[in-house]
């Protein structure tokens, strides 16, 4: 809420690293309140960073191998880890003990390569197995409880060219922002849309040229623009069709918006990530002596922007913090890196009522300026501006951040997906706290 | 003189309706008696124009006495059970508001304390002494828990910031140290101000400072870099001492030497509200917001009174009389109509104030 005053240049891209965190990890994600980071390693333990203090707070220690993926509930009290140990774990950070303990387990029948909360509802869980398939874990009571296979239906009309070649591996899979769909990326380069609550698929769009394989999707948040990252080294952003609440299915090739790569050294991307006000897009490029990330500026046609020169350590890793024009990428050594913009200090700042210019400015006094005022006219004057009505404890842009108002085209609210999403809700409420633990050496 | 034009013409009704109600600002400032000075014709026609304000009523529940010297800061823990005060003298007290009783004496500086802060669990105590220590206390067994170390001079202010993990402190030198309260380390020190750094101040989101001191300054900064991002400053002689962020952070509420409670919007750098009529010339007084029931600034004032005043209207609502002496501490209680006061040199006494009155709806306007 600060960021006017912090740099009333408006937010641009995160230019220089801030710190960078010894964690060990292999990937690094901001919590939605943007006051963590969630590091998953090597060795099954992931950590949670507090980025106040710049250090590790919670150990959520409960894998037997690496975790793959790390995902947080949306006002951040519940935290997902899924593993190479065939596990998914749910840890609460309201718990009053520390290490948490976790809150739930889900097994599955294979290595879990990702795993996501629902947006508005943290007991709907999204799996990927290493074998190429998804499932949907419903937690929570009697109606809903369950785990259904999100498959694509064997297709009819194609019958004649061979179905098998039709079904590929599931490379990756997530919702969109509003929860209502979820997205799955094929190796052969398809993108499948389901509904999340009837499980059924409502959408199959080829891209549009050929793509190859799947690795990666993220969202703009606002839920309209989504870009997916492939196995030919190229990053693609399309506009998202609206779906049809009938359910009627939809096949329909998808022509990419944009594409970006690296025209001269041809590498691949390890991660892409929308700035929060989807204005800029981050690749991560998978460059095996440098740590190197590329901005593109999406509001000016999306033109290249800039490099930004981490070092020597390679790139695993890289995710643009929820609200701030901050990146935190991480190094293939383990390392942290959190990145940030800085602004040259202002020393007009230290002098009251005193503004600094860019150039130089020729002063035009104003027709009053030394004119004797009434002081009785002054007071009163100031007197009536001291009438406006100020409010002092309505906390603004928390609602905006979680719940966008209109995503997709469709008011969120009413309709059936949401209502379905909300029932038997969570426990994850803004005012949750997180424990205060103090180190013990005096 | 507006009352009396308003007595004048008062054959007229329309003219009658609207003199009363902007005359209705100015009555309180005669003393504290209740409100409709106007006579019976008025209120029917007022009400729609400006719908009648509530306005609170608080009495005094219990005297605290214990203390031996002057009392600096009175502080309600954050779930509201307790109490704590500190002053001259080197000890701590923590109370129990409902009772009144004395719970715990926590002893262990050398020197008197200025300030005391609550970690938002309310389970540690941070207090800076003259010592130039902090010391955080587990409250429960009245150790000290961790021993900050860095200034070097007296300590005066300081704060925790919403989710506990750093607290700033400001100095007598002109230094505010922003502390790693888990680890008790100082993490970055702001040479900030000339003269004694009079009260330090986190946002919400704790990445916003705000401080002032003496040299007449208000002073905000940025949490993570440490630099400086804007300078307030009223009048030549409004020095003030003692400011805080709205619990929105989107204005700062300020007291000056100038008799004047001031609350800025810090973004456009203009006062949006002044309250006035108490008096504070020379000692650093505290003024507080109380949103638990009607929204009110409350603050000390050196007329041995307490003021609350409406925060909108900017009248002065209820004046709360009982202390001996200058009162330079107030807090209002986290979420009941309660207040809690202290004082100096023939006082040293600790009340508290309750409006029962407004208890039960305050309550549900409050937790909404």
């Amino acid at each position: 809420m600060n960021e006017s005053l912090i740099n009333p240049f408006n937010i641009t891209h995160p230019t220089a690293v801030q710190a960078s965190l010894f964690a060990l990890g292999s990937f690094a994600r901001f919590d939605p309140s943007g006051r963590f980071v969630g590091v998953g390693r090597f060795d099954g333990v992931a950590t949670i960073w507090d980025l106040d203090t710049k250090s590790a707070v919670r150990w959520l220690d409960g894998h037997v191998k690496a975790v793959t993926s790390l995902d947080w509930s949306r006002h951040s009290r519940y935290v997902l880890t899924s593993s190479k140990d065939w596990n998914v774990i749910v840890w609460d950070l309201a718990s009053i003990c520390d290490p948490p303990q976790r809150h739930a387990t889900i097994r599955c029948d294979a290595p879990v390569s990702s795993a996501s909360f629902h947006p508005r509802n943290s007991r709907i869980v999204l799996t990927l197995l290493n074998t190429g398939e998804v499932y949907l874990i419903d937690l929570r009571k009697a109606p809903h409880r369950g785990r259904t296979e999100l498959f694509e239906p064997e297709g009819d009309e194609d019958e004649g060219q061979g179905q098998s070649s039709r079904r590929y591996a599931m490379t990756v899979a997530r919702f969109d922002p509003t929860g209502k769909f979820v997205f799955v990326g094929t190796s052969g380069g398809y993108i499948l849309v389901f509904n999340s609550r009837s499980k059924t698929m409502i959408a199959r769009h080829r891209i549009s040229g050929g793509s190859g394989s799947l690795k990666g999707l993220d969202f703009a948040k606002n839920g309209r623009r989504l870009v997916t990252n492939s196995s030919d080294r190229t990053l693609r952003q399309f506009i998202v069709p609206r779906y049809l609440s009938s359910g009627e299915f939809l096949e329909q090739e998808l022509e990419p918006t944009h594409r970006f790569n690296d025209p001269i050294n041809k590498t691949a991307w390890h991660a892409v990530s929308y700035s929060p006000d989807g204005e800029w897009l981050a690749g991560g490029a998978a460059d095996a002596a440098m740590h190197k990330i590329y901005i593109w500026d999406i509001s000016n046609d999306g033109q290249f922007a800039s490099t930004l020169d981490g070092g020597r350590e390679p790139l695993a890793h890289l995710h643009w913090h929820p609200s701030k024009s901050s990146i935190a990428s991480t190094t293939n050594q383990g390392n942290v890196l959190i990145w940030h913009s800085p602004n040259a200090e202002r020393w007009g700042a230290f002098a009251g009522g005193f503004e600094e210019v860019d150039e130089n400015v020729e002063y035009e006094e104003r027709e009053d300026e030394f004119d004797i005022e009434d002081e009785a006219e002054i007071l009163r004057r100031k007197k009536e501006a001291e009438q406006e009505e100020v409010d002092i404890d309505t906390i603004e842009g928390e609602s905006q951040i979680h719940e966008p108002d209109e995503v997709n085209g469709s008011v969120i609210g009413g309709d059936e997906d949401t209502r379905w999403a909300d029932e038997d809700a969570d426990d994850d409420v803004v005012t949750w706290k997180m424990r205060i633990v103090m180190d013990d050496d005096i | 003189m507006d009352p009396l034009a308003g007595m004048d013409e008062s054959s007229t009704d329309d003219d009658n309706a609207s003199q009363t109600t902007e005359d209705d600002p100015q009555v309180p400032e005669h003393g504290p008696a209740p409100p409709a000075p106007p006579p019976v014709d008025a209120p029917p026609q007022a009400q729609p124009a400006v719908p009648a304000r509530e306005k609170p009523h608080y009495e005094l529940r219990k005297t605290l006495n214990g203390h031996t010297m002057s009392i600096s800061a009175v502080k309600f823990s954050p779930d509201g059970t307790l109490l704590a005060s500190c002053g001259a003298e080197t000890i701590v007290k923590i109370w129990s508001p409902f009772t009144g009783e004395l719970i715990r004496n926590l002893t262990g500086h050398t020197a008197g304390l200025s300030d005391l802060s609550w970690s938002s669990d309310s389970v540690y105590l941070a207090s800076a002494s003259d010592d130039t220590l902090i010391q955080i206390w587990e409250v429960d067994t009245g150790l000290t828990h961790k021993t900050l170390k860095g200034h070097t001079k007296w300590v005066f202010c300081l704060n925790y910031n919403s989710t506990s993990t750093l607290l700033v402190s400001g100095s007598c030198d002109g230094d505010i140290k922003i502390w790693d309260a888990r680890k008790g380390k100082c993490v970055k020190t702001l040479h900030a101000h000339l003269d004694y750094v009079t009260a330090v101040h986190f946002n919400r989101d704790s990445d916003l400072i705000v401080s002032c001191a003496l040299d007449g300054l208000i002073r905000i900064w940025n949490t993570s870099n440490g630099q400086c991002l804007k300078t307030l400053a009223e009048d030549r002689n409004a020095i003030c001492q003692q400011v805080q962020f709205s619990p929105n952070s989107k204005y700062i509420l300020s007291t000056a030497h100038d008799s004047a409670i001031r609350l800025w919007d810090y973004k456009n750098h203009r006062c949006l509200k002044t309250y006035t009529g108490h008096t504070n010339t020379k000692y650093c007084i505290s003024a507080c917001f109380s949103v638990t029931g009607g929204k009110w600034i409350v603050g000390g004032s050196e007329d041995h009174k307490v003021y609350i005043w409406d925060l909108q209207t900017r009248e002065i609502v209820q004046i709360l009389q009982g202390h001996q002496d200058v009162v330079v501490a107030v807090a209002t209680h986290p979420s009941q109509n309660m207040i809690a006061t202290g004082s100096i040199d023939t006082d040293l006494s600790i009340k508290i104030w309750e409006d029962h009155r407004q208890g039960p709806q305050a309550q549900g306007s409050g937790s909404t």
